[in-house]
């Protein structure tokens, strides 16, 4: 089976300064991107994940360096398979966290519920922007904040 | 005059076509292009790589504007908060409405035509504008 399409940040920057190199590992792990090697980061392609790839090109530019994007087909179903599953790991152990913390959070006082609620709600949005693979824990996650909604819900009521 | 973008316009070109009718050039005339070699020379092109009015130090191109066009309105860069959001989410800004902008201009671009997008996108943000001088004239969220 030939693999799906993948857009791929090359990538060059300086040294120092360190601040754009701090500001474009930070985008890249908000995006879930996945880093083939030193310099070279991928992403299934889509229009979204394009884009913002070229915004992150035009950035390390702007800063000296050096940076081109390329839309790319693994060329072995297996390969594609091990970044797919390392990918999923990621966010599958982000996930988790989340399942974990409404736990913990569903023994406490109400107020405190309440406010993991919204904090657990934002991060399940912000992994699942950048799980491209989803993993079981995710159904789990998910289910976990459901929960931490009904008992909030209940002691409202 | 002639502006120019990317096809497919969602939030961040939306919100900037919004701005230059509004505040810069009520009589501009809007192309879309596939790839920035299309841009015509007459043309000022935005929200595409390589250009001035596009995305620069982790700001998006509506930002871009406010710099340009020293658009120092506190509203305006309300909205460019959500816009931001709407566009990158990274978290720099709290901008609780922001998916919701996402969402309905993603879904506006699937079943209407670019101009039509334009069009019927200013009449959103003409509204958000007049809730958002509200929200500041009050401090607090208007009825």
């Amino acid at each position: 089976m030939p693999g799906g399409e993948w857009v791929l940040l090359a990538y060059r920057l300086p040294r120092e300064p360190s601040t754009p190199r701090i500001a474009l590992w930070r985008r890249l792990r908000q995006l879930g991107a996945a880093q083939l090697l030193d310099g070279l980061i991928g992403l299934p392609a889509d229009s979204r994940t394009r884009e913002q790839f070229e915004w992150l090109a035009d950035e390390v530019l702007e800063a000296g360096g050096e940076a081109t994007i390329w839309v790319a087909r693994p060329g072995s179903a297996g390969q594609e398979r091990a970044l797919a599953s390392r990918m999923q790991a990621a966010v599958a152990a982000d996930y988790r966290e989340v399942v974990e913390q409404a736990g913990a959070a569903r023994s406490g006082p109400t107020g405190q519920r309440k406010r993991a609620l919204g904090r657990l709600r934002r991060e399940l949005r912000r992994i699942r922007r950048r799980d491209y693979f989803p993993p079981p824990e995710l159904e789990r996650a998910v289910a976990a904040v459901e929960a931490l909604a009904e008992s909030v819900g209940r002691a409202a009521a | 005059m002639r502006w120019a973008t990317r096809s497919g316009p969602h939030v961040d070109r939306t919100a900037c076509a919004w701005l230059i009718r509004r505040f810069i050039d009520p009589e501009s005339e809007f192309l879309f292009v596939d790839d920035p070699d299309e841009v015509p020379a007459d043309a000022t092109a935005f929200d595409m790589r390589g250009v001035e009015l596009s995305h620069h130090g982790g700001e998006c191109s509506f930002e871009a504007f406010l710099h340009r066009y020293e658009l120092d309105d506190p509203v305006m860069w309300a909205i460019a908060r959500i816009v931001h959001e709407a566009d990158l989410d990274d978290g720099r800004y709290d901008a609780p409405e922001a998916p919701g902008f996402d969402v309905l201009l993603r879904g506006l671009s699937m079943v209407r035509g670019d101009d039509e997008v334009l069009e019927l996108s200013a009449p959103l943000y003409d509204g958000l504008y007049e809730y958002l001088k509200r929200a500041t004239l009050l401090g607090r969220e208007p009825a």
